[in-house]
């Protein structure tokens, strides 16, 4: 939802970044606010998961210039592990698998970094489980996935719900989720949206990188940013994505063309 | 098995032993200092030269034959070798015509023809008897584009300081048994220097045939591209059959600069020796790249078919920042042969990234072992190497051996290797054949497919020969 | 009983035994097995005094029903200790046929360390598993000098045993341990190894074990901080259709170098192995895989996977490894691979993502590849806390 004097939470301008020395990120600007949803869609190569990595703080992407003010402190004088404990989480679209390492363990040791920021008490092992099998239910997950190791085995839809699961046990403050619908099929779709859509609310804000329109029938985006040789081309509403979801990106090669760029 | 037992079927005879009468320039057997400076004073060398050979007798005098790889033969007696037989026409010639007919007509017979009205078009041809260059086409024609291909001899001659600057900067004569022998009774062999930013107009091609009985072939070719230059080379050599053994110790030294590339491929397909292993070329060669340059890259392809003992590790040594080495292999063994050959890929500079691809067969009683050996120096950080090493049984009587020596000292060099065995199932033949393919046919498309990685690599004339090659020698050894 | 009639039968092995150290020398560079060995620690242990005292034990207590047998190279092991049914000392006689006989079948003559022991070990465990019977557990510790040790064990067809072997080490001593295990039919050993040591004290462990039809063999090893540690465990399966399962976590840290040569062969079809070998070379150490698998023609239908994954994590550390495969049947699935890196970015990233701090992010993943392998000791070792003591271990 948007509401003019909510706090802005994300301050990007003019972001430019590369990775392996090829500029990826040309010169990114937007603003996100508390409870707002946005959605960035673009072409593959238009620099909307790079955009994603570079928030998170992945140590292969280097910021070449621009800045961003998370709750107004500068996001890059943190560390990728400060940024997570601070509220900022990334929903990776290829979750890694880590094989070895429990997954019931690894969301504990998370969640209670992310819990001591919020000045709130630790879980002990016991407590945790029982909190952890509240949050279950956000994604309908079955307890079985928390004895094995993370994300090892899982099936596509079974890392992504682990993602929002996630979600549900950092509480984060600006979640951007990196083409999280990618390889689901329409019933894991509906339960990935539903837990995104139970844990919004007017204290935190979204970030939903898609390529198709289909995630935002179940997601409703306030603004919808459409990303282009690693900048946004261009900012709308909701109806602008049932636009490109009718006639497609090749207008954008024409607007870059336009601006001079390549 | 089907009906077409392949015991019945007749291994095609090898259709290059055939021996050419003509009349040769041999000394006597016997190797000492006084046949090094015979065979340095026969082609007329500059004092740097004799004591480049000297220097590395003397160090082989100090050394024992190597014993470690995985292969057994006969002693070799290095006494009972001629170590310098050239055939009797005056210097080399001017022009093709005033070659001695029957040179070129052998070099037809092997399907390389040399005359102007033959040869191939896009592919010039160094032609080497006996370890000595009888010819080389389009010599003037890629002297335009500054680039120089001829013998070695020859480069001696004409390009002393090239020679002088890179002989051994890539394999030292103290750095193995036959490279020391190597660079003691090296006879020729082909240079090949591409200047900067000259992409070599065409594929350049070396063709060794080995003639006389009772001689060792020593070959000794050094290739070397500049900044940003590129060339694609092709070794192929055959030889007669004889029924004892010969000794083949060439060393061949590659240099590329930066942004350079050198493609090294071979065709191997020398005498293996009769069924029951007698005779056949003992093929022990030193072949090493060096990436000097930043971002250079040495490409080794190779499919060995012949020789009785195979010796051969084509290795790189990469230096220079972002250098690649890549190694595409396919080596066959049939009957009694025995092949220990793999690479060395030696990761020195950051960055750099190495690809090795072996594919071995195995049929027969033969042997067949990959040996290779992967670095990664403390400066390697960011390197890359990937390797996969599979072996293709033919019959339960052959050996496919696997030996990957595998080093690391940078923690941000990663390093993946993989091996596997697999055979021609009757599962597979019978469901080509149920769709009307011939046995013989069925068995050469798995063998192609098998080799499919590496054929992919070689010179597009070559690839169609390299498949042919493969199904001759594998006739008789399913079943 | 065992040990005195073993010092009957040893006394002939250790004659033979030091003529055979005569006439071999130290090993070499020379030699492909010793290419990469830091001689000059072997020569020290060559030197060491045997150790005439035994050592003070600072084993935790053993788990209810595990029965457990100290070796200290010097006193019986059996004296004093009711042994449960199934478990009995070997006859002399019995003992004379078999002693020797699985190192013959792994091939282990004219070997240096085979010999070594040979010629320093004056006491011998020689025992046979009937049926079922309890958890076994065999503590070796050394405190000072060299503690020769050997084991016979004779698994009858059908008999199941869980055996965990201890070995600990301080300061200026050795191991020099060998172990002869001959499994019948449809037996079943679950064997674990866990071998820990302050850095400073020297390893060498070998161990032989012929597998008739249908017996299955798990052997697990958990190996670190030695300063120059070399396991061997070498597996013949007599007449193929045996399972044989070798999972390893080689852990070394500061100087340590640690060695681990393994050796399978196939006599006969139908055999399967599943092997996987871990290394963590951290510090200036040196880990060392070599890992043979021998597939003659009688070996058709063996199916063998073979895993080596070596993890670097300081740049002035070093991993060797050589998988190596030696086939001639033609109907098998062999395959053999080797990974080495260091802790995988994308995983560090994913922890740390989810606040996870990069130190412990690393701690987080290296507990995770240590687990991997510690988790399949027999149970009875969680009694020794294994992963602790190998994390606490690696210093760095």
């Amino acid at each position: 939802m948007i509401r003019p004097d909510a706090e802005l939470l994300l301050d990007i301008t003019d972001l430019h970044a590369s990775v392996e020395d090829q500029p990826i990120l040309k010169g990114v600007n937007l603003q996100v606010r508390s409870g707002e949803i946005h959605a960035v869609m673009g072409r593959n190569g238009s620099g909307k998961s790079t955009l994603s990595k570079v928030l998170a703080g992945h140590p292969a992407y280097r910021v070449t210039s621009g800045t961003v003010r998370y709750r107004g402190e500068n996001l890059f004088e943190l560390e990728a592990e400060e940024r997570a404990r601070l509220g900022v989480f990334l929903g990776f679209q290829y979750p890694v698998e880590i094989p070895g390492v429990s997954n019931l363990e690894f969301l504990r040791v998370a969640t209670n970094a992310r819990r001591l920021k919020q000045n709130l008490e630790e879980l002990d092992t016991f407590d945790f489980e029982d909190h952890v099998h509240e949050r279950l239910k956000v994604v309908q997950m079955d307890p079985a996935f928390l004895e094995r190791s993370v994300n090892e085995g899982f099936s596509g839809g079974e890392k992504k719900r682990n993602e929002i699961l996630q979600m549900a046990l950092l509480e984060p403050v600006v979640a951007i989720l990196d083409e999280t619908d990618s390889g689901l099929d329409i019933d894991a779709l509906r339960i990935v949206a539903g837990g995104v859509n139970q844990l919004a609310n007017a204290n935190n804000a979204t970030l939903l990188i898609t390529h198709y329109q289909r995630l935002l029938d179940e997601i409703t985006p306030d603004y919808v940013h459409v990303m282009a040789s690693g900048r946004i081309l261009r900012t709308g509403g909701r109806e602008l994505a049932l636009e490109l979801e009718q006639i497609g990106y090749d207008w954008v090669d024409k607007e870059l063309a336009a601006q001079g760029v390549a | 098995m089907t009906s077409t037992s392949t015991r019945d079927l007749v291994s095609q005879p090898y259709k290059y032993g055939f021996v050419t009468e003509i009349e040769t320039d041999k000394i006597d057997k016997g190797l000492s200092e006084e046949v090094v400076r015979l065979i340095s004073s026969k082609k007329d060398e500059p004092e740097f030269l004799l004591n480049f050979r000297l220097k590395a007798f003397r160090h082989w005098l100090t050394l024992d034959e190597p014993d470690w790889a995985a292969l057994g033969y006969e002693a070799i007696d290095y006494q009972d070798i001629i170590y310098y037989a050239a055939p009797k026409q005056q210097a080399k010639k001017a022009s093709l015509d005033e070659v001695d007919p029957k040179l070129l007509e052998t070099f037809d017979k092997l399907g390389i023809p040399l005359s102007e009205q033959k040869r191939l078009s896009n592919v010039a041809v160094d032609a080497v008897f006996d370890s000595v260059s009888i010819a080389t086409t389009y010599k003037e024609k890629l002297a335009e584009h500054g680039v120089v291909f001829c013998s070695f001899t020859e480069a001696v001659k004409d390009h002393p300081e090239l020679i002088e600057k890179y002989l051994g900067s890539v394999v030292a004569s103290n750095d193995n048994y036959f490279a020391a022998l190597n660079s003691a009774v090296f006879s020729d062999g082909s240079f090949v220097f591409i200047p900067k930013g000259v992409e070599c107009p065409m594929e350049l091609s070396t063709y060794f045939r080995i003639n006389s009985g009772d001689t060792g072939q020593f070959e000794r070719t050094l290739i070397v591209a500049e900044e940003g230059a590129s060339v694609s080379y092709l070794e192929g050599c055959t030889a007669p059959m004889f029924d004892t053994n010969q000794l083949h110790a060439a060393v061949v030294e590659l240099v590329v600069l930066d942004d350079a590339s050198i493609k090294y491929s071979t065709v191997q397909n020398w005498y293996a020796g009769d069924e029951n292993g007698v005779g056949g070329i003992y093929n022990f060669v030193t072949k090493r790249g060096q990436c000097r340059g930043a971002r250079s890259r040495i490409s080794w392809t190779q499919v060995e078919t012949g020789s009785a003992i195979t010796w051969k590790y084509p290795s790189c040594v990469l230096q220079g920042a972002d250098s690649v080495g890549e190694f595409y292999s396919v080596a066959l063994t049939n009957n009694c042969q025995q092949a220990d050959t793999g690479t060395k890929m030696i990761h020195v500079g950051p960055r750099t990234r190495s690809t090795i691809v072996s594919k071995g067969i195995s049929a027969g009683r033969s042997s067949n072992s990959y040996r290779g050996l992967v670095q990664m120096g403390p400066g390697a950080k960011g390197a890359r190497n990937y390797s996969q090493c599979d072996s293709m049984l033919i019959g339960d009587q052959a050996a496919a051996n696997t030996y990957p020596y595998i080093r690391s000292q940078q923690p941000q060099a990663a390093i993946e290797h993989e091996a596997s065995t697999c055979r021609i199932s009757e599962d597979q033949l019978f469901y080509l054949q149920s769709r009307g393919i011939g046995f013989e046919e069925a068995v050469s498309m798995m063998v192609s497919g098998f080799c499919r990685d590496v054929f992919n690599q070689l010179p597009m004339e070559f690839a169609a020969e390299a498949d042919k090659l493969l199904a001759l020698k594998l006739e008789g050894s399913v079943g | 009983m065992a040990v005195s009639t073993g010092e009957h039968v040893l006394a002939p092995v250790q004659q033979r035994g030091q003529a055979a150290l005569g006439r071999l020398g130290l090993p070499t560079r020379k030699q492909e097995a010793w290419r990469l060995t830091n001689l000059s620690r072997l020569e020290a242990v060559a030197r060491m005094p045997v150790n005439g005292v035994a050592t003070a034990s600072d084993a935790p207590p053993c788990l209810d029903g595990v029965v457990r047998l100290v070796l200290d190279g010097v006193n019986d092991p059996l004296e004093g200790v009711t042994l449960p049914e199934g478990l009995t000392p070997l006859e002399p006689k019995e003992l004379e046929l078999a002693l020797g006989h699985t190192l013959d079948r792994c091939g282990l003559s004219d070997d240096w360390l085979v010999e070594f022991n040979h010629a320093s070990a004056q006491q011998l465990l020689a025992l046979r598993v009937c049926g079922t019977v309890p958890p076994l557990e065999i503590t070796m510790a050394a405190a000072s000098g060299l503690i020769p040790t050997r084991v016979l064990l004779v698994v009858e067809e059908k008999a199941q045993l869980e055996l965990l072997q201890v070995f600990s080490g301080r300061g200026e001593a050795a191991h020099s341990h060998l172990m002869e295990v001959h499994l019948g039919q449809e037996a079943q050993l679950n064997h674990g190894v866990l071998a820990c040591a302050d850095g400073v004290a020297a390893l060498f462990a070998q161990l032989a074990v012929e597998q008739e039809p249908r017996s299955t063999y798990n052997f697990t090893s958990v190996v670190q901080g030695w300063s120059l540690g070399r396991i061997e465990p070498r597996v013949v399966q007599v007449d193929g259709q045996a399972s044989t399962t070798l999972k390893g976590l080689a852990v070394a840290d500061l100087e340590q170098q640690l060695a681990v040569h393994t050796w399978v062969c196939f006599e006969g079809p139908d055999g399967e192995l599943d092997q996987l070998q871990k290394c963590l070379a951290a510090g200036r150490s040196h880990t060392i895989f070599n890992g043979a698998i021998n597939v003659p023609r009688k070996a058709q239908r063996t199916n063998a996977a073979q895993l080596s994954r070596n993890l670097l994590l300081s740049d002035r550390a070093r991993v060797d490894t050589k998988p190596e495969l030696e086939i001639v049947a033609d109907d098998v699935r062999c395959a053999h691979g080797a990974t080495v890196s260091q802790l995988q970015e994308d995983e560090l990233f994913y922890l740390r993502s989810r606040g996870i701090g990069a130190s412990d992010a690393a701690a987080l993943l290296l507990r995770g590849a240590c687990q991997e392998v510690v988790d399949l000791l027999p149970t009875h070792a969680s009694a020794w806390r294994p992963l602790e003591r190998v994390l606490e271990g690696l210093a760095s």
